[in-house]
């Protein structure tokens, strides 16, 4: 009699121990995904460019700025960069020329390095105006539409008007 | 005891400490730095490095001696920033996530460290020294063929060209200085990282309340010895490696701790000196291989810190090359350690001695029978 209560005590100990380990290994892994949505950066180009195809022009002159960083001011044809922390963020534009002011808000995706931030798209009001960004996309498509080896190089896309003629926007 | 006896027995207890003030002292005024900059190099240093040292402190109360294996969570506190910087994880969730990742590596590197203590008993320190160079070799396949290979890494940066290993040097601007950043303060011009200061006492805390729980006092008993523990019941080799376990661990957090306020990380060196220098920090503070406290660890590394802020321009200054000074910084290290080490078996030798000899007194005259038969557990090497 005695011995089966004992038995059945120590049974319920064991459930309860691997209950509650198996608890903290489940808080221990969701802290660790809460690490990775809080905390992982994004590279968040800004660019200010004309369309190949024409369909939107750069704009001005305009500051922008990303959540409460410092503010940077763009001219047709500027390109820079911000760094920024986790999936949700806010992009404020100040346009010179009309002294409006536009603020979006938009995710990036949890594993996508580097974004692009078209302002002139954002401003027409053309979707998608952030897109995906691919270094080494950006490269092989220069190299399949540019001219000859030796002559391009990735910082010349920036400089060339409608980047690498030709070249179709980066796929996502 | 007379005075000069005294003296004598001060002198041996804290030779270490004493000869390391005469050299710092004396070699501030050649440096020709102001007393500012050094005492702000070494609060920056003492945020940067008390974490690793506070990690000895558990394995000398369990009577293991200096861990030398602390270099083993070392390595797992890299492993978890390595991972930390591939996902491209940034500032405090960085380190968060490293030390999340080094977590498990640091304690099953820590019950191995343990398990092979167990059967060193008596030579844990060489034990230690020689499971670190092996263990390295494990943590250099690791990180030179299975990373990048066997376990994909996402962020091409930090890869070798070949497509697998880890390169060189990582830069880990993400999480540089995330910790100590979070609150700066400012006091009459120095800069005082807050946060990292509070995580240190926070430690602190957590040694002093350890030392009074059941497992540490079973730890303070094993220290003291280890037959009269095991008659009383303790589970003396659990309780060993419980107390290596929790040394990894936070050898693991201490490295991540440093290198967040390094800003680089040698990939396959840069635990190599963790244990050297931490073991020597602790001892310039005036700890042994039995005996320690936290003063120890705050004396020794702000000691041993203001020394390597100067010696290289005070060997610059004295003999023309700052190398100079780089080699004695390398000479001092060394030297306290094998200064200690020998200071502490001399003193357990003259100590079975004095017993000898007391209890030879003893036996000649009952009335002469004294208590100084304080004999620690030696044969700690």
């Amino acid at each position: 009699m005695n011995g089966t209560a004992n038995a059945k005590g120590a049974s319920n100990t064991k459930t309860r121990r691997l209950l509650i380990r198996g608890a903290l290994l489940i808080v221990y892994v969701l802290i660790m995904v809460l690490m990775i949505y809080s905390g992982r950066r994004h590279t968040i180009l800004i660019d200010n460019k004309d369309a190949a195809d024409g369909s939107y022009r750069a704009i001005n002159g305009m500051e922008v700025s990303i959540d409460k960083q410092e503010s940077s001011e763009y001219y047709p044809g500027d390109r820079d960069k911000a760094l920024v922390q986790g999936q949700k963020h806010t992009i404020k534009i100040n346009i010179f020329d009309d002294n409006s002011t536009i603020e979006k808000t938009f995710t990036v995706p949890l594993w996508s390095d580097m974004m692009i931030i078209s302002v002139p798209k954002l401003v027409a009001g053309i979707e998608p105006w952030i897109e995906p960004f691919t270094v080494a996309e950006q490269i092989e498509e220069a190299q399949e539409s540019g001219p000859p080896a030796g002559e391009m190089s990735f910082q010349s896309l920036g400089d060339v008007p409608g980047g690498a003629e030709g070249a179709p926007p980066p796929s996502p | 005891m007379s005075a000069r006896k005294k003296l004598s027995t001060l002198f041996s207890r804290y030779a270490v400490v004493i000869i390391f003030v005469i050299i710092t002292l004396a070699a501030i005024p050649p440096s020709g730095l102001s007393v500012k900059y050094i005492l702000q190099e070494i609060i920056t240093r003492l945020g940067r490095n008390s974490f690793l040292v506070l990690a000895l402190l558990l394995p000398i109360y369990a009577g293991m001696g200096l861990n030398f294996g602390m270099t083993l969570g070392a390595m797992a506190g890299q492993i978890g920033l390595i991972f930390a910087v591939n996902y491209g994880i940034a500032n405090w969730q960085g380190l968060v996530f490293a030390l999340l990742v080094g977590l498990p590596i640091s304690v099953f590197l820590g019950w191995i460290c343990g398990l092979v203590m167990n059967r060193a008993k008596g030579r844990e320190m060489v034990t230690g020294y020689i499971l670190a160079f092996f263990i390295n070799g494990i943590y250099q396949f690791f990180v030179m063929y299975m990373l990048g290979s066997v376990i994909p890494m996402g962020n091409k940066a930090i890869v070798l060209s070949r497509g697998y290993g880890i390169r060189n040097t990582l830069n880990l601007e993400s999480v540089r200085q995330s910790l100590d950043n979070i609150v700066m303060l400012r006091v009459g011009g120095f800069s005082i990282p807050l946060v990292t200061f509070v995580v240190i006492a926070l430690l602190c805390v957590f040694v002093v309340w350890f030392k009074r729980t059941k497992l540490g006092q079973d730890m303070r008993a094993v220290g003291q010895d280890m037959a009269v523990a095991e008659a009383a019941g303790i589970p003396v080799e659990k309780t060993r490696i419980v107390a290596i376990i929790i040394s990894t661990v936070l050898a693991c957090a201490g490295q991540i701790i440093f290198l967040q306020n390094m800003g680089n990380l040698a990939t396959y060196n840069a635990h190599d000196q963790t244990g050297f220098f931490a073991v020597a920090a602790i001892l310039v503070g005036g700890a042994s291989v039995t005996h320690a406290s936290i003063a120890n660890v705050f004396v020794g590394v702000m000691l041993l810190h203001a020394m390597f802020v100067v010696s290289p321009l005070a060997g610059q200054k004295l003999f023309g090359s700052a190398m100079i000074g780089e080699y004695f910084r390398q000479f001092i290290g060394y030297g306290v350690i094998a200064l200690s080490l020998v200071l502490y078996a001399w003193r357990t030798r003259k100590a079975a001695a004095d017993a000898r000899l007391g209890l030879r007194g003893s036996q000649a005259s009952p009335a002469k029978r004294s208590g100084e038969t304080a004999v620690g557990n030696g044969g700690q090497a």
